[in-house]
């Protein structure tokens, strides 16, 4: 609760601090923001409580994640600096924007009440919409906000459809409640309580782009601008996964023969769909935006398994994830910010010659995210299998995640092959700014403890 | 005659709503819409909900669908420039499938769902009113409907700096 | 506690953390450091050899010497008992023929890579890490911490190729990539499936108040705990799941009704599910070995890296896939192993053949080595399938022997291409007029590789037909043919080795004319002669003295194969029986 209330006054004065002629302020200011409500989030750490008549629970689950979110959010911060650069005269409103997204973010992780949980999206997904088209001066990006906010109009109508249906079936908004309802009428209460839990679990699945509502992602990730996109594809998703397994634990435990079977062909497609889509992509964005899609996939594997490692699994995944892809956009930023905005592969060549510390930090993180040993993506994906592989049932499920990282390291490597064994197009070194090079070098050391001493975050929850 | 005026306000409800999709003049669609809202507020009426319909027409019918309406004419769409947008006949198919599936799908679910009638010892015709919904959204719903403020004011950021002015900003 | 072990693993990662600390330009200290570094590995080793007690057999629990045990990760799993991963390592008689190689190869290897110029840093810093992942992969008794070191180790051989490598390297190094990689992925699955199935039966005593916290191992409790397992009187949450290697040995760790017990009945492609397991895990090893029909990837690998990488490659890599299905494959799945003799043994044979043929038609020296490699890496599986006391014993004396002389082959490889930057067959004739002492090492290479009594080539594969032939009678495993088959792979070998020895080094003195401009063929510098005299030696001595190392591994071979046939029997039974019904 304090995250929440927190942020929104930050936010405001964000926007207050925006008038000042000089932006220079503004990045140390909402960085000193975000560690502030890291800290006070802390506090309530084991100290369960519910608030506003059970419209919030803050408890280690949602502190947890809250934790991870802003955490994500202050560790890609620092790559915003060529905005200050070119002194856009939006920058007050961007990271103003970001820290009221958060506020959405932290609703969805907390929420007790149907309510909340429409109002925590609608907060995250209008932010998103609007910072997806902030770079005007590009046709891309307009197009994405338009792509963005037409389709996420759409599938908002469905998931607050989803919402009323279930409202008319349990006539609660209270996770608490329908539960309750649910479990004395076998999980299903009606025909109608199960259409509305369907049309949830697809407006959900839009928001985390699970195959097959997926089709906005590509097109977006590629025109927003690259910081947002790194934002969409951490804090966004997390959020959205993070809700989902709380919907799912809190109201629909019952109900679980209800939606496993839909959930389960969503994961299966979201991984082939995410894991086949990338390997053809010549664009280095596209496929981290396919590749956004694959990991919703091993997330919701977790999910599937719906038993006591799933909170955990998610969360180590989640956290592992952000760090890599964090990392995979800023140096994409970085690259394509001295090559002309070119952004394929082609743009990488020769990095490891001209940037060693670009060229590492991204191989780091290529490997967290295609699951090699000794980084986090490793662990996170192991614990992900091992919460499922306690069902025997669910082995094949499994295999096909296993074959489908296999996919995933073809792409992944990709770039590594063009960082280390092309020939440099541009020998020109890239100017970093030597906090943002200390926050890469910080979230690759955290990378690799991740994936030797997984147990820092792994024992959580 | 309760009963009447419900199903007949429902089916208007209907067709203007299905009116907006079919109608090939934008114009025409949002005036459908218009006439939409009016209905939902006649609902909104029979279920002793004044306040609601009242603001359901200053909100939409009044506010926002002016706003659309002038949208529409500045952008000066008209038959013209509707038609260049094709859809082919496959994902005509397809749309048409899915979207019957899913309204066969409802209906089932509603044959099937038995909703509980109200109860007449319970029931107070108060609900609807300002004073009750005041004091619910005061007391019980306060957070939400307090931190629909931070929404609004993210939508109002949002609006202001995508409507400014930018050297060198491009459009469809 | 004894640390050897562990300083074996991380004393090249400790250089390796020098040599990055180092600044570029010291190009003479960063190969001093690594040179160090592997020498005092190589020390390390031959220490524990002669430290080791060759007469001990390692069964279960107990036996295996050195041991390590350390609590790495582990969490509760609420109702699903517990989550544990140990840093458990330790030496029987099969890793330390295994140990002992690496240590010399190490060094060798690096006298090898002195000449390399470009990156030295990055080089000498990927040789290192391969290292340290190579020697884990050999003393890891966790499957976790070697399925760790097992996956770990792609990524330097990776670069080592892609980076150092020849004129197409990108496309080699992602295809050996690819294939490995796809490999350790099948391993990954059957490890999770095995964490599901096996529990760690004194942790689950600890657990069950059976003995103390800390307590040492007492046999007693650990049967009570195994009885008591296999009557379903262990609660789910009290079960201890490990990845221990010597735990999943025995059937009586198997947790009733799980995915991987013998009893549980699950098929699938109608067969039991272990008996998948088994073909999963061969096939994640035989690609490493490589066995055809997955060997494509090898010459490849083989002709684009730089010599000093085939040397690690064919002397060390290869032996990882051998040494998983001696160590992990056979004793966890015996009962597949007995099924799947004739697919283990048939694919082995075909490899020799095959690799031989393809050897027989190369024009290209490093490609004919190659192959050759895959070709006796067959007698490995060959070995291994007949499941008698010599033909194991053989396979590992031939990943052993074959470690040392692969290696002496591609550094007898590297010297003629290091001077006439070719090394085609054809544009050769004649070498031994200029180059006598060459000759001589690699008349030496050669004969030692074809099997010649006196060299170490010959005890190994002399074990391994001993076996084979032997099978039908004392195991039951092979069919006699596929052995008599097998004789023809060493014909094979001899006929390509001589007529590659009759191109290129007898007769009149001739070298390709275009080559003559940017050749300089002159005969081995001190160097060389440092690296191939080492392993000259050792071929022979091992060769002349095979007890030297049979007394250290016979024990050990013999209990495992043992064992692995006796559960093999019992368990293929039951396995089939638990289908019938």
């Amino acid at each position: 609760m304090t995250s929440i209330i927190l942020l929104s006054i930050f936010g405001i004065i964000n926007l207050f601090v925006g008038f000042m002629k000089s932006k220079r302020i503004l990045l140390p200011l909402s960085l000193l923001f975000l560690a502030v409500v890291f800290g006070a989030n802390l506090f309530s750490w084991n100290e369960a409580q519910s608030y506003f008549n059970h419209m919030l629970t803050i408890d280690n689950y949602a502190v947890a994640f809250t934790g991870i979110m802003v955490l994500a959010t202050l560790l890609l911060l620092p790559f915003s600096q060529h905005y200050i650069e070119e002194a856009n005269e939006n920058l007050a409103e961007f990271y103003s924007l970001l820290l009221f997204s958060l506020v959405g973010a932290i609703m969805m992780v907390s929420y007790e009440n149907m309510l909340m949980l429409f109002i925590g999206i609608e907060i995250l997904s209008i932010a998103m919409y609007v910072l997806a088209g902030s770079d005007k001066r590009r046709l891309r990006s307009n197009e994405a906000a338009l792509k963005y906010f037409l389709m996420g109009a759409f599938f908002t109508g469905v998931l607050l459809f989803g919402i009323v249906l279930i409202y008319g079936a349990t006539g609660s908004f209270y996770l608490t409640d329908i539960a309750a309802t649910a479990a004395v009428n076998d999980g299903t209460v009606n025909a109608m309580f199960t259409l509305g839990l369907l049309l949830l679990v697809i407006g959900i699945s839009f928001k985390i782009s699970a195959a097959p509502f997926h089709f906005w992602a590509p097109d977006v990730y590629e025109g927003t601008p690259t910081l947002f996109t790194s934002y969409m594809s951490t804090v966004v998703k997390i959020a959205g996964v993070a809700a989902f397994y709380k919907l799912m634990a809190a109201a629909f435990a019952a109900s679980y023969a209800a939606w496993f079977p839909t959930l389960i062909a969503i994961t299966v497609l979201t991984l082939v769909v995410g894991n086949i889509g990338a390997v053809v992509q010549t664009n280095f964005k596209r496929m981290l935006a396919y590749s956004s899609v694959s990991h919703a996939g091993y997330l919701l594997m977790a999910l599937v398994a719906f038993n006591e490692r799933s909170d955990a699994s998610i969360l180590f995944y989640s956290l592992s994830y952000a760090l890599a892809t964090i990392v995979a956009f800023a140096v994409l930023q970085y690259v394509s910010e001295q090559r002309n905005g070119d952004e394929t592969y082609a743009a990488f060549n020769g990095l490891g010659k001209t940037n060693p510390l670009l060229a590492f930090a991204m191989t780091v993180a290529m490997c967290s995210l295609s699951g090699i040993p000794l980084t986090a993506g490793f662990f996170g994906k192991l614990f992900v299998f091992t919460a499922v592989v306690q069902d025997a049932r669910l082995m094949w499920l499994v295999v096909v995640a296993v074959l489908m990282a296999a996919v995933g390291i073809y792409y992944y490597f990709k770039v590594v092959i063009a960082m280390y064994m092309q020939p440099a197009a541009d020998a020109a070194k890239i100017r970093i700014g030597s906090f943002a090079s200390f926050m890469l070098i910080f979230i690759t050391v955290f990378t690799i403890l991740l994936g030797i001493a997984p147990a820092l975050v792994s024992d959580l929850l | 005659m309760t009963e009447s005026l419900f199903y007949f306000l429902a089916s208007l409800t209907l067709l203007c709503a299905l009116m907006v999709v079919i109608s090939r003049n934008p114009v025409h669609s949002v005036l459908f819409l218009i006439i939409t809202f009016f209905t939902i507020s006649g609902h909104y009426i029979l279920l002793n909900a004044q306040f609601l319909a009242a603001v359901n027409i200053i909100v939409y019918a009044g506010a926002i669908m002016v706003l659309f309406l002038f949208v529409i004419m500045f952008l000066n769409m008209n038959k013209d420039s509707e038609s260049r947008v094709k859809t082919s006949t496959l994902s005509k198919f397809a749309g048409t499938i899915a979207g019957g599936l899913l309204f066969v799908i409802m209906v089932a679910a509603v044959k099937d769902t038995t909703i509980a009638g109200y109860n007449a010892d319970t029931f107070t015709s108060q609900t609807g009113m300002v004073e009750t919904l005041g004091a619910v959204l005061f007391t019980q719903y306060l957070l939400p409907f307090e931190l629909a403020s931070v929404l609004f004011l993210v939508a109002m950021v949002g609006a202001v700096m995508l409507g400014k002015k930018e050297a060198g900003e491009q459009h469809f | 506690m004894n640390f050897i072990l562990s300083s074996l693993i991380f004393t090249p990662l400790l250089a390796a953390l020098v040599v990055l600390l180092l600044p570029v330009r010291r190009q003479k200290a960063i190969k001093a450091v690594t040179l160090l570094g592997t020498l005092v590995q190589m020390v390390l080793a031959i220490l524990l050899y002669f430290r080791f007690d060759g007469s001990a057999f390692a069964n279960g629990q107990q036996g295996y010497q050195f041991v390590e045990k350390l609590h790495w990760i582990g969490f509760s799993l609420g109702t699903l008992g517990r989550f544990q991963i140990d840093y458990f390592v330790g030496v029987d008689g099969i890793s330390i023929s295994m140990v002992l190689l690496t240590g010399i190869i190490g060094v060798i290897g690096v006298i090898s890579s002195w000449t390399i110029t470009k990156n030295v840093k990055g080089y000498f810093l990927l040789y290192l890490l391969l290292l340290t992942s190579v020697t884990g992969c050999f003393l890891a008794l966790d499957f976790f911490l070697f399925y760790l070191f097992f996956e770990f180790m792609l990524l330097p051989m990776y670069f080592l190729i892609g980076l150092w490598g020849g004129p197409k390297r990108e496309y080699a190094a992602i295809k050996f990539f690819i294939y490995t990689l796809v490999g350790s992925l099948f391993i990954l699955i059957v490890m999770i499936g095995l964490y599901t199935s096996v529990i760690d039966p004194q942790a689950t005593a600890v657990q069950l108040g059976l003995i103390g916290a800390g307590g040492t191992a007492a046999p007693n409790a650990i049967l009570q705990v195994q009885q008591m397992l296999q009557q379903n009187m262990v609660s789910s949450a009290d079960m201890v799941r490990t990845f221990s290697i010597p735990a999943m040995m025995e059937p009586a760790n198997f947790i009733p009704g799980s995915l991987l017990h013998v009893l549980s009945g699950v098929e699938l492609w109608y067969l039991p599910i272990r008996f998948i397991a088994f073909l999963l895990l061969f096939a994640g090893f035989a690609i490493k070995v490589p066995s055809v029909p997955v060997h494509t990837w090898l010459p490849d690998a083989h002709v684009e890296a730089p010599t000093p990488v085939s040397v690690l490659l064919a002397a060390i890599l290869l032996k990882v896939g051998g040494y998983g299905l001696i160590r992990i494959v056979y004793p966890i799945f015996p009962d597949a192993g007995a099924y799947f003799s004739i697919l283990v043994g048939g694919l082995g044979v075909l490899s020799i053949i095959y690799g031989a043929l393809n050897a027989l038609a190369m024009n290209d020296l490093k490609k004919l080595v190659a192959y050759s490699s895959v070709s006796h890496m067959g007698f490995v599986l060959l070995g291994l399938a007949s499941l008698t006391t010599e033909g194991v014993n053989g396979a590992v004396y031939m990943m052993f022997s074959h470690g040392i002389i692969s290696a002496m082959l591609f550094l007898v490889v590297g010297v003629i291409y290091d001077r006439a930057h070719d090394r085609a067959i054809q544009n050769f004739r004649g070498l031994a007029k200029v180059m006598p002492a060459y000759t001589t090492f690699v008349i030496i290479a050669f004969f030692a590789s074809l099997g010649l009594p006196g060299f170490s080539g010959f005890i190994s594969e002399l074990l391994v037909l001993l076996g084979g032939f032997s099978a039908p009678e004392a195991t039951g495993m092979l069919p006699r043919w596929l052995t008599v088959v097998a004789v023809f792979g060493l014909l094979l070998s001899a006929a390509y080795y001589l007529w590659a020895l009759q191109r290129m080094f007898f007769g009149k003195y001739w070298i390709f004319p275009e080559l003559r401009a940017k050749a300089t063929i002159t005969d081995l510098n001190f160097r060389e002669y440092l690296m191939l005299a080492p392993l000259a030696v050792l071929a022979l001595l091992f060769g002349i003295l095979p007890n030297l190392l049979l007394d250290k591994i016979s024990v050990a071979v013999t209990g495992m194969t043992q064992l692995t046939l006796q559960n093999g029997q019992e368990q293929l039974e039951l396995v089939l029986s638990s289908l019938i019904r």
